[in-house]
């Protein structure tokens, strides 16, 4: 059932444009070099995505502006 | 129809009889009684739309017998399906008079007038998320363009609880939405987007699509549009299509054969 709720988490996660940032595997006391793999590709994944989008407040500027270079446009009219 | 309904409280069928009378102008959702006899006349069926079945909840928690008849619309029917559920609501004392939904393309047999929403404003679609889109659609921006759409819709919430209050399965006595420790208060908006993940990871499962939510928002925020996703995955991943399916949704069960695999790093 964790793995189900983790996979619908992941998946809400994504769609709002946060992917990647939640992982879940099993890792036996037993098995402490599958701890070292996972912890250690993990934190390499999350540092190559740099810091979260959410971090440090919610600049809406920076959204206003970077969906108008996505759009190619910088001229909002009406609305 | 109203024949029906007088015929039932007459009988005793039923003690109290939920629909719509125009008051003011207004269709707004009446309780019809057998000491009233009289306001059946002024009962009426249009496109006015409320949670019915979640004031039968709020009654029938008060009155756990007292026997209630209410017009359903396939919304109105699929939220009882997930109140029997869920038991919040016992199906021996709801009888129902079913009514069309008013026509639209999307339904041939026509459904809630909501169903065909007003075009999106410029800036709407230009960084939002319009209402109207496919989820689908949603789904193929880039990840950075998803999340600022996202964000941008999500930002505009006053905090209003209108998604809450108004959708019909919505029964928890007490909402984390309203706990200090879980969400911060006292700043518009809300935490964002926490405030409304949690929302929708609560709808998962519970979700009927009947778009009460997105109705009541004042800013148009595309709940309705997340919920549908949020259904979407329960569909996908636990296999369970809310408002048909007969037991209570997958998220508070334990225990079944894992046929997923963890997903790559």
């Amino acid at each position: 059932m964790t793995i189900k709720r983790m996979t619908f988490l992941q998946e809400l996660l994504a769609f709002m444009g946060l992917e990647g940032r939640l992982h879940l595997d099993w890792i036996s006391s037993a098995e402490a070099q599958k701890f070292v793999q996972v912890v250690t590709s993990f934190t390499n994944k999350i540092k190559s995505l740099g810091p979260s989008p959410l971090s440090g407040g919610f600049d809406m500027s920076a959204i206003m502006s970077s969906c108008e270079a996505v759009q190619g446009t910088a001229n909002v009219v009406g609305g | 129809m109203q024949e029906q309904v007088r015929e039932w409280l007459e009988q005793g069928k039923v003690d109290i009889f939920l629909g719509y009378k125009m008051i003011q102008g207004h269709p707004l959702p009446y309780c019809f009684t057998k000491e009233n006899l009289d306001d059946i006349s002024d009962l009426i069926v249009g496109k006015a739309r409320y949670s019915l079945e979640k004031m039968a909840t709020k009654i029938a928690a008060e009155h756990n017998e007292l026997k209630i008849g209410l017009l359903t619309r396939d919304c109105n029917q699929r939220a009882l399906n997930v109140l029997y559920i869920w038991n919040q609501l016992n199906p021996e004392n709801i009888k129902t008079i079913g009514v069309n939904c008013c026509p639209s393309k999307l339904k041939e047999h026509g459904d809630c007038s909501y169903l065909e929403p007003e075009h999106a404003p410029p800036v709407k679609k230009m960084i939002g998320i319009d209402n109207n889109m496919d989820v689908k659609i949603a789904e193929e921006f880039g990840q950075e363009e998803r999340f600022s759409r996202w964000m941008y819709e999500l930002q505009k919430c006053i905090k209003c609880f209108g998604c809450r209050d108004i959708c019909p399965v919505c029964f928890c006595k007490e909402c984390g939405l309203e706990h200090p420790d879980l969400i911060a208060t006292g700043s518009i908006p809300p935490e964002v987007p926490i405030f409304h993940l949690v929302r929708a990871v609560h709808m998962a499962g519970r979700c009927i699509d009947c778009g009460l939510c997105e109705d009541a928002c004042p800013v148009d925020i595309p709940l309705r549009l997340l919920y549908r996703k949020v259904n979407g995955i329960v569909s996908d991943v636990f296999d369970y299509t809310t408002g048909t399916s007969a037991d209570q949704s997958p998220f508070n069960m334990l225990g079944e054969e894992v046929t997923l695999k963890p997903k790559p790093i």
